[in-house]
């Protein structure tokens, strides 16, 4: 893993050029990309445990462009499986989507399943990628579970972190695991516990009323399965339940083919909704403003993005509000090599929420962090609650030592 | 957690419009014909498991548009391929003058993408990379409507480093078994090839990280 992580160049252009939709529906806060011809049926990215809506960021730049409508969504802090498939309905109710194909990776995929089966009426077409049929094994693996609502942050990331898997990675891979990385980091605790309690709590897709055709396996063949992709079984379980699905393998990308094979997943993604009867739309691409390529409809209202951390339940990382007045050119995908951009001389500096961003013309930003009190104050207190957590169950085990001495004596 | 790997192998099928080059895939994967001509739009495929030696591969086979007005998803799916399939009409001389673009063309991309996209496993030597060509159509007319002799063509594949050359008709299933049964053995042999990655080395001269380009063509 790389000591510092710099965004690549593709994702700082993408961030300029697209907005995040932030909108509130009910208790329930929304972070979204909304991007491509509103005419098409759009193309719902569900992300994994790991995953925020800014993973698909590849998929949803080339996907517009070639005439798809692209909608990449933030799992929201829901508690179980039917809480989310409310909320998910309310908040396509909202953004006034009716039919949509969606595409799951991990945790996304089984949500996408969950909501297939519930919802029927509404999914057209399922793209399924390293996901699974049920729950059991990850509450087996996970047996504090339910008090994962209770650890604290860095606990919570070291778990999500350590099924993330490290090592001798092709350059590409290994970049797309630091910048996942980078976004679990911008994951609060509420985030993490939530999606863990998903994956955890009891749930089983049953038998869908979508017909196999419309169903895509995507798979890296060349994957060693762990608890954030599924274990060899699991998979063996999602090819028996749809043996006519059509198996799009990729012979390798790591555990987050979408962004280390991009251009494979995304001709993938396109011949399945060819297949499934989409009907792309270039020519309504080139009457769509640079600045919000076909957002979402005018009832939700956009908040801005700022570079507040994720930690208040929005927030992102980079400030859209600044990049967006810096003229960024694309860059190769992947490409995290920023040092042959000739840097200018005149540097302005802007300071917003305790972050300093140095803006250079050339489109390069950086950025330095200072942690603000509040989140000294919000560490101390997440040790402490381990400090008097540990004390807790050491004191537990104290006593039942003492009562087995008790009843022996006895 | 015990690993499973799947091996995948990638054929890719290039040639003019209207060779056949769907229906020798549709005739391998799902044993149909249909005399209906319709214009591959971009690129599709198949996927069939075979098994071979006492082992089974997925053996996923990709269909591509001839014309060039339809080639509208780009080459992305080039990267990875472990043998490439020329296919020609025999019927007709152009579609066999062409497969030597079809084979630089195919050359060309894969190499491209390997640099721009350091990946390890697809032509690094392109004198070696296995082709496989197929005069299909050898039905139409029983042979009398013939253009392009057979002496012709195995010699234009032995000038090209001895391709293996199959005639075939997709639609009365002639020789289309064979033909892919040696096309997964050359892309077997090409798979097992493949240059595993090597965590980055460091260059004690420059004393800099260094990450392997792959393709050296």
């Amino acid at each position: 893993m790389k000591g510092v992580f710099s965004a690549p160049g593709d994702y700082i252009h993408f961030k300029s050029q697209v907005p995040l939709h932030k909108i509130p529906i009910g208790t329930k806060q929304w972070r979204y990309y909304d991007f491509g011809p509103k005419a098409v049926p759009p193309l719902i990215c569900l992300p994994g445990t790991a995953g925020t809506a800014d993973v698909y960021y590849k998929q949803i730049m080339s996907l517009s462009m070639k005439g798809y409508r692209v909608i990449s969504v933030d799992i929201p802090r829901v508690w179980n499986h039917t809480e989310w498939i409310q909320v998910f309905e309310k908040f396509l109710d909202a953004i006034d989507v009716h039919h949509i194909h969606l595409y799951g990776t991990s945790l996304g995929g089984f949500l996408a399943q969950l909501f297939a089966l519930h919802r029927p009426r509404r999914v057209r077409s399922l793209v399924l990628s390293n996901t699974f049929l049920e729950t059991r094994s990850f509450s087996a693996a996970m047996p504090w579970a339910p008090i994962a609502s209770w650890t604290p942050s860095f606990l919570l990331k070291r778990y999500v972190l350590t099924g993330i898997r490290d090592g001798p990675h092709e350059p590409f891979i290994a970049d797309s695991v630091d910048f996942v990385v980078s976004q679990v980091e911008t994951l609060s605790r509420e985030d993490l516990a939530s999606r863990l309690s998903l994956t955890t709590a009891d749930a089983s897709v049953g038998p869908l009323l979508l017909s196999d055709s419309a169903i895509t396996i995507m798979d890296v063949c060349h994957l060693i399965l762990n608890l954030f992709t599924s274990c060899a079984f699991l998979k063996d379980q999602l090819s028996e339940r749809y043996p006519e699905a059509r198996r799009a393998y990729l012979k390798t990308g790591g555990d987050f083919p979408f962004l280390s094979r991009p251009d494979e997943v995304n001709l993938h993604l396109q011949l399945h909704l060819r297949r499934v009867g989409v009907e792309a739309r270039p020519d309504l691409v080139h009457n769509i403003p640079k600045d919000g390529l076909g957002g979402s409809s005018g009832k939700e209202k956009n908040g801005d993005d700022t570079d507040k951390s994720r930690k208040d339940g929005e927030g992102t990382s980079g400030n859209p509000s600044t990049e967006r007045e810096i003229p960024h050119s694309p860059e190769s995908t992947g490409s995290n090599n920023l040092d042959n951009q000739p840097l200018e001389s005149e540097e302005c500096c802007h300071l917003n929420h305790q972050v300093a961003l140095y803006v250079f013309p050339s489109g390069l930003t950086k950025e330095k962090h200072f942690v603000p009190t509040e989140t000294r104050v919000h560490f101390m207190w997440e040790y402490a609650v381990l400090f008097y957590l540990l004390r807790y169950i050491s004191s537990l085990y104290i006593i039942d030592n003492y009562s087995l001495e008790f009843r022996q004596v006895m | 957690m015990p690993s499973r790997r799947r091996t995948l192998l990638k054929v890719i099928i290039l040639g003019d419009s209207g060779v056949g080059k769907t229906s020798l895939m549709n005739q391998y994967v799902n044993k149909k014909f249909s005399n209906q001509y319709k214009a591959t739009i971009g690129a599709d495929f198949l996927t069939k498991e075979v098994q071979f030696e006492d082992r089974l591969f997925t053996l996923q086979i990709w269909d591509t548009a001839g014309q060039e007005r339809f080639q509208s998803l780009g080459v992305a799916f080039y990267r990875g391929a472990d043998c490439c399939v020329l296919v020609y009409d025999v019927n007709s001389m152009k579609s066999f003058e062409n497969l030597n673009n079809w084979r630089d063309e195919f050359l060309i991309q894969a190499c491209l993408l390997n640099l721009r996209l350091r990946w390890q496993a697809s032509p690094s030597d392109p004198e070696n990379f296995p082709f496989v060509v197929i005069g299909n159509k050898i039905d139409i007319d029983g042979g009398n409507s013939r253009v392009v002799s057979e002496k012709k063509a195995r010699a234009w594949c032995a000038s090209k480093g001895n391709i293996p050359y199959f005639e075939t008709s997709a639609k009365e299933c002639v020789n289309v078994e064979e033909a892919f049964q040696c096309i997964a053995k050359d892309a077997l042999k090409s798979g097992e090839e493949e240059e595993l990655y090597l965590p980055d080395t460091i260059d004690v001269g420059n004393s800099s990280q260094q990450r392997s380009t792959g393709c050296e063509c």
